[in-house]
């Protein structure tokens, strides 16, 4: 149980800077994930905690121990790759031993380490089984397992559950989120799955063109996102935004409300709009409206409500709920 | 202060002092000795002689073009045989697998073994070829024996030893033309004929590049089959550049052999580094 | 199989039956007569069958030349590959794996070891001057570089469809990085490093032109000088020198039948997009 904490922080590919200076502090056993859309530097980020990836400058600090120089394996941590990295001519047991054969562990001590490790994740049964004749959702148990072995301070994700049909990434997430109420190390955690980072975060950072644009628990983010980027980046569906006349008329630069802080009705409402398509989610139903002088809004409302595409309907935002900016 | 790659350039130095010692060495070391008339005991001096005693010479400007000779017509030869032979054996015909190996395995073979079997096949009056000829009533010629023939006889046998090869890599690359092109130019009446000219030449020339390029470079450099066959004679009639420097590293003239290996470095760079940069090019534009 | 595909298939069966299958049943068949039969040169069986004395005779000749020759092209042939294999998968890997101005200059010089031939008089001077010629270390050794080439090419072009993450896994675990050579990616590289054993066998093999120049001397003949140096001696027993041409292409016969499918691989390695 570790804090991490970067200080300025950059990265240069070639002339191009990737990560901008990037100041963060990840608490001793928080569970900390990194968001941001495609590109936007949260691998690199993680990469470079890892030590896999150089910094051009700043410092990482793991422990309260700077680690800027130090190599990969002598960080104190361990990585979990998207595509698993196992590897593919050793068996389950030896690739969880891995680390520790390298490190020259006894036999004996090995043994039970990987054991007990595999017990945890239910592995027990393949430990002699190849990389090849295990399931997506078996093989990233050998990850994390190749990663809890070796006891880290800081455990680092790169998109684990990427690779899974969802109804395999929803238990994984829960097996993970159990594993850090076990393990209390802290961990890092990149996604592009804002619903992974809405739900197993203790806190999220919010990338963008990589500098940090918010850092906050996950209903902070919602509730009080501090730029229109992370607004319309933190929710599902996304936040309605809206620049221009309607801004200006709300005395800001940029208008936001969310499509379930609209009270939709048949009669009569602040903005007036066509229903442009119905998505029926079950419980909810998200409409897809165009509104004259506003463009296209959305908005959710119950799923027992009926609506028909080419209605008329009326549109208020709750006030209590809208953003400017 | 950086911290260590995890691929260190160390990994290059066991290979890499092998390479730079046996190798590297000796090619830039032969640009030297070129220039000098050297023997097992000395080396002096001697400017240009020794190229220019390459370009005066008969027997040695003898052996300059009939490697010349030799090279494109082997690599000509393997590369229309071995298109052909491709597209035969991709035909889907009876016992297809069978006829590839059996095209193929003389590459496999001992180039001294094949050298000296053809050398008794080739034989004027008792060989068998010549015995064959003869059943049927025509006189055959002195294979290796007359001065004219000798390197077309050699350069025939190479064709029969290497085509499987360039056959080989015909095959594979045909199997990366897709069925569809076939199929269309089908559709739109083309005979037989016109989808081998309109589909598989223009489709397979990474293929023909390779077999040119390594048929180009290997008949340049050729020497074992040559020495196994005629050891250069008659005379000095099928003498190629690799014969010429062996025979001058026996006789003990090491600066003009070295010279010779120069001038053959120098012929592969100039004709076979630009032919490669030209085929490619048409590649891409293709 | 359409009938067409029948008769073109038989009259291809019948060429290649001529003039591929022919001239080695004439090796084959002419190892087996009397050198008196032999001389004839012709394509009749023998009149007596004398395989195996023969066989006694061609491997007894000179002091058992040839099963000295065995021997020497067999220490060259395995020393060269596994110097090759594991020098040359150590370049690769780096080349591959580290895109530098360094890894393409040595790359460059490598590739160029495949055009260039080598400058033998030039070479013999060096390994005189390191105490290696005429000797078996100093042939193995010019096997590795001239094998050089090809073998990093192809482990070059093996390693790129091994997923970096493995590496890095490794690092995580603490590996250095011979041990990540080592323990990580050249066991992946089992079936490039099959073919190239394969491929360079057959050459290093069947290899005449090099041993020639740099190893002279009695002792250490190789499979390949064993006809040459016999052929004045065979002049008058042709049976023996075709005796002695079938005993050297066993080997690379047996590799075909085994591995057909490495040799198709590595041969053809360039074939597609060079
Ligand atoms: N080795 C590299 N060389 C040059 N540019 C790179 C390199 N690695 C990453 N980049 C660039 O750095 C930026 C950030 O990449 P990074 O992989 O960190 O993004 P990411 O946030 O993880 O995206 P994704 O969600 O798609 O995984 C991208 O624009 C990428 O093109
Ligand atoms: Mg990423």
């Amino acid at each position: 149980m570790s804090r991490v904490e970067l200080k300025d922080l950059r990265k240069n590919f070639g002339g191009l800077e990737v990560i901008k200076g990037v100041d963060l502090t990840v608490e001793p056993g928080e569970f900390c994930v990194f968001v941001g859309p495609s590109g936007c530097g949260k691998s690199t980020l993680l990469r470079m905690i890892s030590g896999l990836e150089e910094q051009s400058s700043g410092t990482i600090e793991i422990g309260g121990r700077d680690v800027t120089r130090s190599e990969p394996s002598e960080r104190g941590i361990a990585m979990v790759f998207q595509n698993y990295a196992l590897y593919p001519h050793l068996s389950v047991r030896e690739n969880i031993g891995f680390g520790l054969s390298l490190a020259r562990t006894p036999k004996d001590e090995m043994r039970r380490k990987v054991e007990t490790v595999a017990e945890t994740l239910q592995l027990t049964d393949y430990l002699e089984r190849k990389p090849k004749a295990l399931s997506g959702g078996q093989r990233q148990r050998v990850a994390i397992g190749r990663a809890i072995v070796r006891d880290p301070e800081v455990f680092l994700f790169d998109e684990p559950l990427s690779n899974l049909d969802a109804a395999l990434r929803s238990q994984m997430r829960i097996e993970l989120t159990e594993l850090h109420e076990r393990l209390r190390a802290t961990m890092i955690y990149v996604t592009h799955d804002q619903v992974e980072a809405m739900t197993m975060a203790d806190k999220i950072v919010v990338l963008n063109g990589g500098r940090i644009e918010q850092v906050g628990t996950p209903m902070e983010l919602y509730e009080r996102p501090a730029t229109p980027f992370v607004a319309g980046f933190i929710g599902s569906p996304r936040m309605n935004l809206f620049e221009g006349d309607l801004a200006r008329e709300m005395g800001c630069e940029v208008y936001g409300i969310r499509p379930e802080h609209l009270e939709v009705s048949e009669t009569e409402g602040r903005w007036t709009g066509r229903v442009r398509h119905v998505e029926r989610l079950g419980a909810d139903t998200i409409l897809h409206l165009e509104v004259e002088a506003l463009g296209p809004l959305l908005a959710r409302v119950d799923g027992s409500r009926t609506f028909n595409p080419g209605q008329t309907v009326h549109a208020t935002p709750n006030t209590d709920k809208e953003f400017r900016y | 202060m950086r911290r260590k790659s995890p691929y260190p350039y160390w990994f290059f130095l066991p290979a890499g002092a092998i390479f730079l010692v046996l190798f590297i060495l000796p090619t830039v070391a032969s640009f030297y000795f070129s220039l000098t008339y050297w023997d097992p005991f000395e080396a002096r001096f001697a400017g240009w002689d020794n190229y220019v005693q390459f370009f005066s010479e008969p027997f040695l400007v003898r052996g300059l073009t009939n490697t010349l000779v030799f090279a494109f017509l082997t690599s000509g030869l393997k590369t229309v045989l071995g298109l052909l032979l491709a597209v035969l054996l991709t035909s889907g015909i009876f016992a297809q697998g069978f006829l590839r190996s059996v095209v193929f395995f003389p590459v496999l073979v001992s180039t001294i073994g094949v050298g000296l079997l053809f050398q008794e096949l080739m034989h004027p009056t008792e060989g068998a070829i010549n015995l064959a000829l003869a059943a049927v009533g025509i006189d055959g010629p002195g294979w290796l024996t007359n001065p004219s023939l000798a390197l077309i006889s050699v350069a025939l046998v190479d064709v029969w030893r290497g085509v499987g090869l360039a056959t080989l890599i015909y095959i594979a690359g045909l199997a990366t033309i897709g069925q569809e092109y076939y199929e269309a130019a089908r559709i739109d009446g083309a005979t037989r004929l016109q989808q081998f000219w309109r589909v598989t030449v223009p489709l397979v020339r990474p293929a023909t590049t390779t077999v040119i390029i390594l048929s180009l470079i290997g008949g340049l450099r050729l020497f074992d089959l040559i020495w196994a066959m005629t050891r250069g004679g008659p005379g000095f009639s099928s003498d190629v550049l690799a014969s010429v420097i062996y025979k001058q590293y026996q006789a003990g003239f090491w600066g003009l052999s070295t010279a010779g290996n120069v001038i053959l470095f120098l012929m592969i760079a100039f004709i076979v580094a630009p032919l490669a940069w030209w085929l490619n090019r048409r590649e891409l534009e293709a | 199989m359409t009938r067409r595909g029948y008769i073109i298939g038989a009259i291809s069966l019948l060429v290649a039956f001529v003039v591929f299958v022919i001239p080695f049943l004439f090796v084959a068949i002419n190892a087996m007569k009397t050198a008196q039969d032999a001389s004839s040169l012709d394509f009749s069986l023998p009149e007596r069958w004398v395989f195996w004395e023969n066989l006694v005779t061609t491997v007894q000749t000179r002091d058992y030349a040839l099963l000295l020759a065995y021997w020497n092209s067999i220490v060259i042939t395995v020393c060269a590959i596994a110097l090759l294999v594991v020098f040359g998968a150590m370049v690769g890997f780096v080349i591959q794996r580290r895109p530098s101005r360094t890894s393409r200059v040595v790359y460059a010089f490598i590739l160029a070891g495949l055009m260039i031939p080598p400058a033998v008089v030039p070479t013999i001077w060096v390994l005189q001057g390191i105490n290696l010629f005429k000797t078996l270390n100093g042939m193995i050794l010019i096997q590795v570089a001239y094998g050089l080439g090809f073998t990093v090419l192809l482990y070059r072009a093996f390693i790129s469809t091994i997923p970096r993450e493995l590496d890095e896994a490794a690092i995580i675990d603490g590996a250095k990085p011979w041990q990540i050579f080592f323990r990580v990616v050249l066991p992946l590289l089992k079936p490039v490093t099959l073919t190239i054993i394969v491929v360079q066998s057959i050459t290093i093999f069947n290899d005449f032109t090099h041993p020639l120049y740099y190893l002279p001397g009695r002792e250490n003949i190789t499979v390949q000088l064993t006809l040459y140096n016999f052929q004045s001696q065979f002049v008058s027993q042709m049976n023996l020198l075709f005796m002695n041409i079938l005993l050297i292409t066993i080997p690379p016969l047996l590799v075909f039948i085994f591995f057909n499918r490495q040799i198709v691989a590595g041969m053809t390695s360039g074939a597609v997009k060079g």
